[in-house]
């Protein structure tokens, strides 16, 4: 009991008759030693960081969608062309680039394969008037560039992407959260709710819903918005019936904390990791799902673009001019790659069970 | 000892706890359990594990909703649906102390925060600065040191996490604390500490126990007042003193016969009583109180109470 006393409180050690002094204890070396850091443990978010940045695919797939971004905010103005300007004289004009063209890469010429046999053409060339004219990326068949073009539709599918991955995030987190912490009926019907919602096909949805709202950006984040939540709910469901009986909550209950407070500031805060990762999953598919919806033509109305609806363009001429469905497939391959690359780093970084000491 | 006074900080009758787990098999957990709490005393419930001791505190406490009984803590009855008024009441002088230090805190708060959650829930302090001074003092008197209010919870030992337990417990001033097992997940030395914590936070703020434990020893040492339980049952209880000097209830004494002995030549003469609920024949649904002496009841029939009285003569050892 004594002993105990003098740990908790150093007072008490005043009533021992021997105080000890400095030179009771003397350090065997040079008298300086090694402070233990392991204590001041970092942060978590330091942690995350530094598990991140440590696998190399995720920092690649990071740069390359902080370069696509960068471009698809500055793309489009880089130029002289807007995206929706038509000049039928100079329609399918090949990609010419200034300084690569003297390497005769990018200098405007194309191979024509007719039934007559095949030629090389040099649209740029045959018109003194277009010597100083550069399509970086080339034309398509209305005479738009291709360039302009696919930076803005890459801006759009980006936004519509990261627009309806959020509003699927906010809207499938509380939908699971709340139907995981309540629990039996009301967990039931939600469930149910879900089911059905998540029974009617995509395709469907969508169809019916350009039926009443006028096609558009907002169209489709809705229509996006629509079916994408249920994955998220689902994931915020289960983190939430692992942690609702936890220890901490119950504590926090006896507390008298209310339900939304335990939801959204005790819980929340613990499953926030899965729920990125998820996020990041989420965005490459909305991209995915807007391209295809473009691409059968219910997505952005001309003349706006998005890369599903460049990449249908391109498909119509891809026998005949094959460069113009290049680029947007290039970028939206990318973008795939990356979003998931960085989903994947993520996942590892934020799940302490991934990770490797 | 604390002082006892007449009327009871809690009482709890005829309480029943009830988990119907599928449409024709219900778990009694909790099956016509009675008794009172004192202010300022410390009440031990023992028992082996499954004999509803945590379930019991659980259902004071309200986490869970008791099937049956009456609850009547600090005047107000807690066992039916709880108004604003009486929920606060309850939520403000009823706090609990969990088993699990490394799961009772949550890992992305920090201690400051987790300890000052009930004052920021309760708007207790006016301002900021009067929070953190109460954080502070509460950090201190659990002997841990005020700057470990930014730290969070897994930069802590066990011992160090169960006293952020205690002290958020504690910073609501409570007039009645439930233990549930909070030593059980700590090693002997670190559980000494925390009971020591307790005993003198118990004196300087004259807060009442509920001690729910199954390491007997511990519970002798910290307990004023014990019950024995099994299967749900409240089968005896008394002082700490009536209960491990005299026991009457077979399974009492089953329980006090298996605390191993220090001294080698009478641990050496110590034999565990057996006892098995199945074949001893007793039924505890059958059971009515009966006054032992003082304080001191068991739960049994009347053949029975005249059977054990005379068996609890002759001393376990």
């Amino acid at each position: 009991m004594a002993a105990k006393k003098a740990v908790l409180q150093p007072a008490a050690a005043a009533e021992t008759p021997y105080v000890p002094t400095d030179d009771d204890f003397k350090l065997k070396n040079s008298g300086t030693i090694d402070i233990d850091e392991n204590y001041a443990s970092q942060s978590y978010w330091k942690d995350v960081i530094a598990h991140f940045f440590h696998k190399k695919s995720a920092v690649v797939g990071m740069i390359l969608i902080i370069l696509i971004t960068v471009f698809a905010i500055v793309g489009p103005g880089m130029n002289s062309f807007s995206y929706s300007q038509q000049n039928l004289a100079t329609k399918n004009f090949a990609p010419r680039i200034p300084g690569l063209e003297k390497l005769g890469i990018f200098d405007g010429h194309e191979t024509m394969s007719t039934s007559t046999g095949s030629y090389v053409v040099n649209n740029y060339q045959d018109n003194e008037e277009y010597s100083n004219l550069y399509y970086w990326f080339g034309s398509d068949n209305f005479g738009r560039d291709i360039w302009t073009r696919t930076w803005s539709g890459t801006r759009v599918s980006l936004i519509i992407a990261v627009a309806a991955a959020l509003i699927d995030m906010i809207i499938g987190m509380s939908y699971g959260l709340i139907s995981g912490y309540f629990g039996g009926k009301v967990d039931m019907i939600m469930q149910r709710i879900l089911e059905v919602c998540n029974g009617i096909p995509r395709l469907v949805i969508v169809t019916l819903l350009l039926l009443v709202l006028e096609p558009g950006m907002l169209t489709i984040i809705f229509a996006l918005m629509l079916t994408e939540w249920v994955s998220m709910s689902r994931i915020a469901r289960a983190e939430m019936l692992k942690l609702k009986e936890q220890e901490y909550v119950l504590a926090s209950r006896t507390l008298g904390a209310g339900s939304f407070f335990i939801i959204f500031r005790q819980i929340l805060p613990n499953i926030i990791g899965p729920i990125i990762t998820q996020l990041m999953f989420s965005i490459p598919t909305a991209i995915f799902t807007e391209a295809f919806l473009s691409f059968v033509g219910l997505g952005i109305p001309v003349p706006q673009c998005s890369l599903g609806s460049l990449i249908s363009d391109g498909f119509n001429s891809l026998t005949t001019h094959p460069y113009q469905i290049v680029p947007p497939i290039i970028i939206m391959a990318l973008l795939m790659m990356s979003f998931n690359l960085v989903a994947d780093g993520l996942r590892e970084a934020l799940d302490p069970k991934m990770k490797q000491a | 000892m604390a002082a006892t006074s007449n009327t009871p900080l809690l009482e709890a009758t005829g309480l029943r706890q009830y988990f119907q787990v599928t449409r024709s098999y219900t778990v009694k957990a909790v099956d016509n359990v009675s008794f009172k709490i004192y202010p300022g005393e410390t009440y031990g419930l023992v028992g082996e594990s499954g004999s509803g001791k945590s379930t019991i505190g659980r259902s004071i406490i309200r986490l869970y909703d008791p099937t049956a009984g009456k609850i009547v803590f600090n005047g107000a009855d807690i066992s039916g649906k709880l108004d604003r008024k009486t929920r606060d009441m309850l939520r403000v002088n009823m706090q609990m102390i969990f088993q699990d230090p490394m799961a009772s805190l949550n890992p992305r708060k920090k201690i400051g925060d987790i300890i000052g959650e009930g004052l920021d829930i309760h708007h207790t302090c006016k301002n900021e600065k009067e929070r953190d001074e109460a954080i502070k003092r509460m950090l201190v008197k659990v002997g841990l040191s005020p700057q470990h209010a930014t730290r969070y919870p897994h930069q802590f030992s066990g011992g160090q996490r169960q006293r952020v337990g205690i002290a958020r417990a504690l910073i609501m001033n409570p007039k009645l604390v439930i233990a549930d097992e909070c030593i059980s997940a700590l090693d002997v030395s670190i559980q000494a500490q925390v009971v020591n914590l307790m005993k003198d936070i118990q004196q300087e703020t004259g807060t009442a126990y509920l001690f729910i434990a199954h390491d007997l020893s511990m519970v002798k040492y910290i307990s004023d007042r014990i019950g024995v339980l099994h299967l749900g049952h409240l089968l005896e209880t008394g002082t700490t003193d009536e209960i491990f000097t005299h026991p009457v209830h077979p399974y009492t004494r089953s329980l006090l016969s298996a605390i191993p002995e220090p001294n080698p030549i009478l641990e050496k003469k110590r034999t565990a009583l057996t006892y098995d609920y199945k074949t001893s024949g007793i039924d505890y649904n059958k059971g009515t109180e009966h006054l032992v002496s003082g304080t001191h009841y068991v739960s049994c029939t009347d053949e029975e109470f005249a059977k054990w009285s005379k068996e609890a003569e002759v001393p376990i050892l």
